[in-house]
């Protein structure tokens, strides 16, 4: 690794979304700028070396700089299969674990219900004789000769990557072991479970594994690759990516474990949320990112962001994952609990001829875009809604930059919505708009409702270039009345690739009841696991280390676990009666009830490790001089029409009350009747609703 | 008030403002849904947790279903009857704070005993709005057999405890003495008494969720919202069914036997479509059964309405508006509509057979909308004795998975019977969990029904036993009836038990109980997935690619598709061409 900046120098935040690619420097001084282009797909690495190359011409980066990337390259190569030619050893009689699934439809009465077709191929999925048994204990050894025999196979089958997961190998990892020593004598990019995810349950074990496998060459190829881009354009040697879990790891690493970052896109967001919430001591925050395709709706709590170890990547949209599986591919790492659904700018809006108004999923995009764009588009959008409602400026946005034609807008909102429904244009306008409040209030109860929690004990942090229209409804059909828009909102998630810290995170399955618990075995699994955390996590690092443990507890029978913190500097021996306690108060939060008289199980304990950031905080700061203007905007039936003031975010400063527009190149932020808004120290706009 | 389960289609949904229906639609169906999520992550039983074998519903005031859950189809048609029960017995004195305790088919609304209702009605404002209601399949409720879900039980008294709707709390006050009771009369109280828990955590979190609504609409406005939910679902599903074409579609499907007298069960259905109605009749279906295989009609409504549903556009709201489209009819003292105190504890294949029978039907009115038959519902392994530890265990296994192809896809592998939404046993967990030890669970070679789409492969679950000597009870069928194929279809392969013992390989009955013994090696095969269409008229690369999957031998592929596959791999058309001539002469 690189020597280590004594002092702060330039840091780059690069966030590729599928429209625009979002570039946020801090200099060495601290100060910020933002770039924003357009993307480049399929290569979207291009564009960030693009904006790299003009940087450094202009003497802003160097090769002290550290670039930070939030990507899709991962989630894309799976949803559009193009992963490498992937092959799967597991133990004879369990080949097609990775095809039966979980079994279950993600939906009632679906007849016709197919999931989506294994990453491998039958044919290349092989059964070894081998057996590890449930405590661990050989039953059947591996024979080498017949590894060596099906991997000369499969080389001649041209496959190129290699998972593999045997039958309880979290146990005992010796076979898979064995397998990856020989593997490492070949080509062939390999994953074994027992690196990737050392918990039971082999369907999410194996599914993990060979999505991993199946992405790796690509993933690694597309970072590798950037890395020497930049190291050619600028000297530039440190180039991290932002994981699914909100914490960094190194682009040799992501190269290694591409499976850590399938949900490195939208991440960003939160972690800036995190960090906006540290500053400004709001420590229970939803967040909310509604870009032009979807909205993505996560929990900070305590300050602290909610993970999940249940996802399936490639699912298109996710909602309420937990329940509804077998959309896409399992993937049992640590991963922001985001719920997302498609209600975004460019979502597409029809009418029901039975009397509904559908929002979504599918979109317009930036090309054609909205109809009022006047590029193209035909179907009605979101945003052509809220064009008609007042709520984005007719004449234009995004700086001026894109024209708008609020007659089109009109004009497709009659046709797709009011006239099949019998409505008034604007009727029909404030029903896509309600429409769209609740499918986002459906994502944002996912993370919320579903998980015990109440919306209403949190603020609500609005994002994203549509977040900051919607948020004070939103909020109001949720019952919450704070809400805040950061500074710098359109840009918010690369903001937070600056804010993100080094994290890894490893687990190890225990699956014993307390009873049976020796406090310094306990104490044993955790140091054994921290110290293999240091080994991977550092890597010559000499920052020091951040080490926090987890446990993943539930009551014996239960077949869900809860995870809870555990302190590592309490007394070791204690650690078991301390596990318990938390437990029941968790689970009492979690879902109404504890069974204190029933034993507890420890199913898996976890470490994780973070490297912190030296409190780089937002530098974002408000515009003003548009000029005072005024709107015509629809609030609905209930609050009919009003005149809006058309203000800078930097009006703010004199407390103000709705209805007032607050209009900027990226955004815009409805304030409406009832709420009141001004100016942080961050420059964030607070509103509270009053009334 | 809304809802006396009869308003018929006079309301219309463009009554309430469209936005506000699509929002409470999304916002009632987000508290069944978290009820469900509640059960599923905190059951103690591998039945509710693993197989998620549970639901969950919120029923208005007049005993309509408005939201269900992610569940299991075949309860949910049953959730009216089992409020609407409680409703005529408590209404006038229900008070805040109680909870329903429930499982007796005959006269309760139940449909057997394993399967506990937890109903909880919700008050305001003094009044009673709505009920949260959820039912689970609980792994053991005593009787004749561990599991509670024998075959060969003849009357209900063998089955079990039998639960009429009590008050489990009576103004927020628990009764302990029922639970006491049940744990009493149960193998695995822990387990019971822990799905409980987490059933009473559901209707809590379900009470918490509606009042929320109720708070944002009013009590008024939200009966009202719900009405035009249930008006939209009726009016969808009549709006469809008036599409189809009218006319008497007749289809017979076969239970094996009861396990107790020889001979097949025959389930008749009449589906008689008559403008936006459907109308069915089981005139015909055998007379009710000694053996456990009896379906209260409860349960026999729940598998015609989730048989219809299935070939309705699945937009739909899930309510129960859409049954007030389709009318049972059940001869009485039937195996689908039995007398006190016929035994059912194994109902759960006639609820799939009556399911097969009326989409066989409407696959005549509508043959793009049903795919050819599959393995006929999970197959239900129980066995109970002791562990090498010698402590007492209940092991269910659930396994599901082989589907029948459609016009245009192959029958999905691991994919449940629509009627039984549940998952899998995992392999890690069950060995970690029972005296067992997996030698397979995947595909089996050469078992798809072969089709154009050729169905799902029987899926085979293999193991040892390690347990102490004791029984093991099957739950299957479709070896005497395989799975049949629609359009020119083959059908699939038929189920198989088979015990290995010491060596000696011998097979067992499909359906009922027979011995296990310490080192036995169970083995069950489901039956396949049925085929669609000629299999000659099935891409020959289609066939090559299963071919090299292992799914079909060559020697398949030259049978059952006319393909020859050459030397090189690779298909060879002449040959294959001259081969399909052979076998299909020019009609």
């Amino acid at each position: 690794m690189d020597n280590l900046p004594s002092a702060p120098t330039a840091r780059i935040g690069a966030d590729i979304g599928g429209t625009f690619t979002d570039v946020a420097l801090v200099d060495g001084n601290g100060r910020l700028a933002i770039h924003k282009v357009v993307s480049t797909p399929p290569d979207f690495g291009r564009a960030v070396a693009e904006v790299v190359e003009r940087l450094q011409r202009d003497g802003a980066v160097g090769p002290e700089t550290e670039v930070i990337h939030g990507t899709t390259v991962a989630t894309n190569a799976i949803l559009e299969r193009r992963g490498a030619r992937t092959a799967l050893l597991t133990t004879d009689g369990f080949r097609d674990v990775l095809e039966l699934r979980r079994a279950r439809a993600p939906e009632l009465y679906d007849a016709r219900y197919v999931p989506p077709p294994p990453l491998v191929d039958r044919r290349w999925r092989i059964g070894l004789r081998e057996r590890i048994g449930p405590e661990g204990q050989v039953l059947v050894p591996i024979d080498e000769a017949e590894v060596r025999r099906v991997i000369a196979f499969l080389a001649a089958e041209g496959v190129e990557s290699i998972a593999v997961c045997l039958l309880h190998s979290f146990r005992n990892p010796s076979h898979e072991r064995l397998i990856g020593r020989i593997l490492e004598e070949t080509a062939a990019y390999t994953s074994l479970s027992v690196d990737l995810l050392p918990v039971i349950g082999e369907y999410e074990r194996t599914s993990t594994t060979v999505v991993n496998a199946y992405i790796g060459p690509v993933v690694s190829r597309y970072v590798l690759d950037l890395a020497a881009d930049l190291r050619r354009i600028a000297g530039i040697g440190r180039l991290q990516v932002m994981q699914s879990s909100g914490g960094l790891m190194s682009a040799a690493r992501a190269a290694r474990q591409p499976a850590q970052i399938v949900e490195s896109g939208p991440a960003g967001g939160v972690i800036a949320g995190v960090r906006l919430g540290e500053v400004s001591a709001a420590r229970d925050l939803i967040c909310l990112d509604m870009g032009g395709t979807t909205a993505k709706a996560s929990v900070i709590e305590g300050g602290v962001p909610t993970l999940t170890s249940e996802y399936e990547v490639g699912s298109g949209i996710s909602l309420s994952s937990q329940m509804s599986k077998g959309r896409g591919y399992a993937l049992k790492v640590p991963v922001l609990d985001i719920a997302e659904v498609g209600a975004g700018g460019g979502s597409i809006v029809t009418a029901d001829p039975l009397g509904t108004i559908l929002v979504g999923p599918h979109s317009a995009g930036a090309v054609p875009g909205p109809v009022c764009y006047a590029a193209g588009g035909t179907h009605a959008t979101v945003t052509d809604a809220n064009v008609v409602l007042g709520f984005v400026n007719p004449e234009a946005i995004a700086g001026g930059s894109r024209a708008i034609h609020p007659d089109l807008a009109h004009r497709a909102i009659r046709d797709d919505v009011a006239s099949p429904l019998g409505l008034s244009v604007e009727a029909a306008a404030h029903g896509v708009f309600g429409v769209a409040t609740a499918t986002m209030a459906r994502a944002v109860k996912a993370v919320t409702t579903y998980r015990g929690r109440d919306p209403r004990d949190f603020v609500l942090l609005a994002f994203g270039g549509n977040g900051p229209i919607f948020a004070a409804a939103l909020a109001e059909s949720l019952g919450m009345r704070h809400v805040r828009i950061p500074a710098a909102a359109g840009v918010f998630s690369a903001l937070g690739l600056l804010e993100a810290e080094e994290a890894w995170h490893l687990s190890q399955s225990v699956f014993a009841v307390s009873a049976a618990l020796d406090p310094d075995d306990l104490v044993r699994h955790y140091r054994v696991l921290e110290r293999r955390l240091l080994d991977e996590l550092a890597e010559g690092e000499t920052r020091a280390v951040e080490i926090t443990w987890g446990a993943d507890v539930r009551y014996a029978g239960q077949g869900y676990d809860l995870t809870i913190p555990v302190d590592r500097t309490g007394a070791p021996g204690d650690l078991v009666a301390r596990l318990r306690e938390t437990f029941h108060a968790t689970h009492a939060r979690a879902y109404g009830h504890a069974a204190e008289s029933d034993e507890i199980e420890l199913v898996n304990v976890r470490v994780t490790g973070r490297l912190p950031r030296s409190g780089a905080i937002s530098r974002a700061t408000a515009a003003s001089g548009q000029g005072a203007s005024s709107r015509s905007i629809w609030l609905g039936p209930r609050l009919g029409r009003h005149v809006a003031p058309v203000l800078d975010r930097a009006d703010l400063r004199m407390p103000v009350m709705g209805p007032v527009l607050i209009e900027e190149p990226d955004t815009t932020t409805v304030v409406p009747p009832g709420w009141s808004a001004r100016l942080d120290e961050q420059n964030t706009i607070v509103m509270e609703h009053v009334a | 008030m809304s809802g006396d389960g009869g308003a018929g289609a006079h309301g219309t949904p463009l009554d309430q403002d469209p936005a506000t229906l699509e929002i409470v639609r999304h916002a009632l169906g987000s508290v069944a849904d978290e009820m469900a999520l509640i059960i599923a992550r905190t059951a103690y039983s591998a039945t509710v947790r693993d197989a998620l074998d549970y639901s969950t519903g919120i029923l208005n005031a007049g005993g309509e279903l408005v939201a269900q859950g992610l569940g299991i189809a075949l309860h949910l048609g049953s959730f009216p009857s089992a409020v609407g029960r409680i409703v005529e017995t408590y209404g006038p004195t229900l008070q805040p704070g109680d909870v329903f305790i429930l499982n007796d088919p005959y006269g309760w609304g139940g449909i057997h005993l394993p399967d506990i209702y937890i109903i909880k009605p919700i008050f305001h404002g003094g009044s009673v709005l709505a009920f949260a209601a959820t039912v689970a399949h609980h792994t053991d409720v005593g009787g004749l057999i561990p599991g509670s879900n024998s075959t060969t039980t003849t009357e209900i008294f063998q089955e079990g405890i039998r639960l009429p709707g009590v008050r489990l709390y009576e103004g927020g006050r628990l009764n302990q003495a029922i639970l006491d009771i049940i744990a009493a009369n149960v193998r695995v109280p822990h387990k019971v008494l822990g799905d409980l828990r987490a059933q009473l955590a559901a209707v809590d979190a379900g009470e918490r969720g509606y009042l929320d609504l109720v708070r944002r609409y009013g009590a008024d406005g939200l009966a009202a919202l719900e009405e035009a939910l249930l008006n939209l679902a009726e009016r969808m599903a009549r709006r469809e069914i008036a599409s189809f074409p009218d006319g008497v579609y007749r289809q017979v499907a076969w239970i094996d036997n009861d396990s107790v007298d020889p001979g097949p069960v025959r389930i008749e259905v009449a589906v008689t479509i008559a403008g936006d109605t459907i109308k069915v009749d089981l005139a015909g279906t055998s007379p009710q059964v000694r053996g456990g295989i009896n379906s209260p009609l409860p349960f026999t409504k729940s598998a015609v309405y989730a048989a219809t549903r299935l070939v309705l556009d699945r937009s739909i709201p899930n309510s129960a508006g859409y049954f007030r489209a389709i009318e049972v009819v059940a001869p009485a003292a039937s195996v689908v509509n039995p007398d006190f105190p016929a035994a059912c504890g194994a109902r759960g294949i006639t609820g799939f057979r009556v399911m097969d029978a009326v989409t066989g039907a409407l696959a005549q009115a509508v043959p793009d909308r049903v795919p050819a038959d599959g393995e006929g519902g999970n197959t239900l392994v129980s066995i109970g004795a002791n562990d090498q530890a010698g402590q007492p265990f209940v092991f269910i296994e659930m396994f599901c998975g082989s589907r029948g192809a459609g016009q245009g896809y192959d029958g999905p592998a691991g994919v449940p019977h629509p009627g039984s939404n549940n998952a899998n046993l995992p392999i890690e967990i069950a060995e970690s969990t029972y005296p067992v030890s997996y030698r397979e669970y995947g595909l089996v070679q050469d078992s798809a029904g072969p089709g154009q789409w050729r169905g799902a492969p029987a899926l085979v679950r293999d193991f040892d036993y390690l347990g102490s000597d004791g029984q093991v009870q099957v739950r299957s069928d479709k070896r005497d009836h395989p799975p049949f194929g629609l359009a020119g279809g083959g059908p699939g392969r038929r189920s198989m038990t088979t015990v290995d013992h010491a060596g000696e390989i011998t097979e067992r009955p499909v359906m009922g109980p027979s011995p296990i013994l310490t080192g036995d090696r169970f083995r069950h095969e489901l039956a396949s997935g049925a085929g669609w269409g000629n299999p000659l008229a099935r891409d020959p690369e289609a066939v090559l690619r299963d071919v090299r999957n292992d799914l079909i031998s060559a020697a398949r592929a030259a049978l059952d598709y006319g393909v020859v596959i050459s030397p090189d791999g690779t298909v060879d058309a002449e040959e294959t061409t001259a081969s399909r001539a052979r076998s299909a002469p020019a009609e």
